[in-house]
């Protein structure tokens, strides 16, 4: 990328310092330890939590099948988006890494009306199968064997429509 | 322990998953952070912006409406933005270089992506408090500093020389002031 000129560089005052005070002396592990903490007691929540963003993401696909507008389509990536980041905290690895494909699928297909429904429908079904039979283990051979098949079959659809187009 | 006093600390999170700032909000209490506002999308979240004047965001990128690229934009470069220094911390399940990279070109301090971790945040946070980048203005952005910075904990020998040894991405400063 060509350099920009001109070009000012400053430092404005550090006021997060001011205010905060202290010194930097490694990583404060009692702080790390409670928050740590913290997080344990919310994880009697997690089921609830992402059983409702399971429930968001059945919704968000059925209002995309009904009508493949981009807010439609919008809704559905940011619902699966949302499982590819929180899936793992909530200790559902496995559908983080499905909704990563979905993601995937959505994001890289230009046209809504090219996303194959049977394959969108495919992810959302074995992520609610990965929630209902509690599948946490990352090494699950049936689960890891779905996956890869999803992953490799949005790469086809991918490649498929992109190079048609 | 360094004696942070996070309580002194404003600060905003927005996220449009209310359990995504649940999360955040818990650790954050257990860093000690009392002063914390929350927003649901980039239109609450100017209006905190402008009413508390928080001290650092966290600030999701994927939300209906104003996304978090946009709203870091907006906090840098609008006439009306209340702190165009605010530090950012972008907390996304993007993970792509590319998105590292949109990131930073939209004014972002810190990208960081989830699955969070305690730790994680933690050292976020000291990133923007101890190691603060300076700021730099040209025709087309302003924001932290995009370069890398340089490796202070290397005691090793030089490993590259010349033009090489460079790490500049993008802002090459001519001018500097205080």
């Amino acid at each position: 990328m060509p350099k920009e000129q001109p070009i000012e560089l400053f430092m404005p005052p550090n006021m997060l310092k001011a205010k905060v005070g202290g010194t930097f002396a490694g990583l404060d592990m009692a702080a790390i330890n409670r928050a740590e903490a913290a997080m344990e007691t919310l994880k009697v929540e997690f089921s609830d939590w992402i059983a409702k963003d399971i429930a968001r993401l059945g919704e968000a696909y059925d209002a995309f099948v009904a009508n493949k507008s981009a807010a439609c389509a919008g809704d559905l990536f940011r619902a699966s988006h949302d499982l590819k980041g929180q899936a793992t905290t909530f200790e559902f690895p496995l559908i983080a890494r499905v909704a990563a494909s979905l993601c995937k699928l959505m994001d890289a297909l230009e046209s809504h009306d090219a996303v194959p429904l049977q394959l969108a429908d495919a992810h959302v079904n074995a992520i609610r199968v990965i929630h209902r039979d509690k599948i946490k283990d990352i090494s699950d051979l049936t689960t890891l064997t779905l996956v890869e098949e999803l992953e490799a079959r949005v790469v086809k659809a991918v490649a498929y429509v992109t190079h048609k187009g | 322990m360094n004696g942070y006093r996070f309580d002194r600390l404003k600060i905003l999170v927005v996220d449009d998953n209310q359990h995504m700032r649940k999360l955040v909000v818990t650790i954050l209490q257990a860093f000690g952070a009392i002063q914390i506002f929350e927003a649901s999308d980039g239109e609450r979240a100017w209006a905190i912006l402008r009413d508390a004047n928080p001290d650092v965001i966290l600030l999701d990128w994927q939300m209906d409406g104003m996304n978090g690229l946009e709203f870091a934009r907006m906090v840098r470069t609008s006439p009306n933005s209340p702190n165009p220094f605010l530090p950012i911390i972008m907390l996304t399940g993007h993970t792509h270089v590319d998105h590292v990279r949109q990131a930073r070109d939209a004014g972002v301090n810190e990208f960081l992506a989830k699955p969070v971790s305690v730790k994680a945040i933690f050292t976020r946070l000291i990133s923007v408090i101890e190691h603060p980048r300076p700021f730099v203005r040209t025709k087309s952005y302003f924001g932290p500093c995009r370069r890398r910075r340089p490796n202070d904990e290397y005691r090793g020998p030089e490993r590259r020389t010349g033009a090489e040894g460079t790490t500049a991405l993008d802002d090459s400063p001519v001018a500097a002031s205080k």
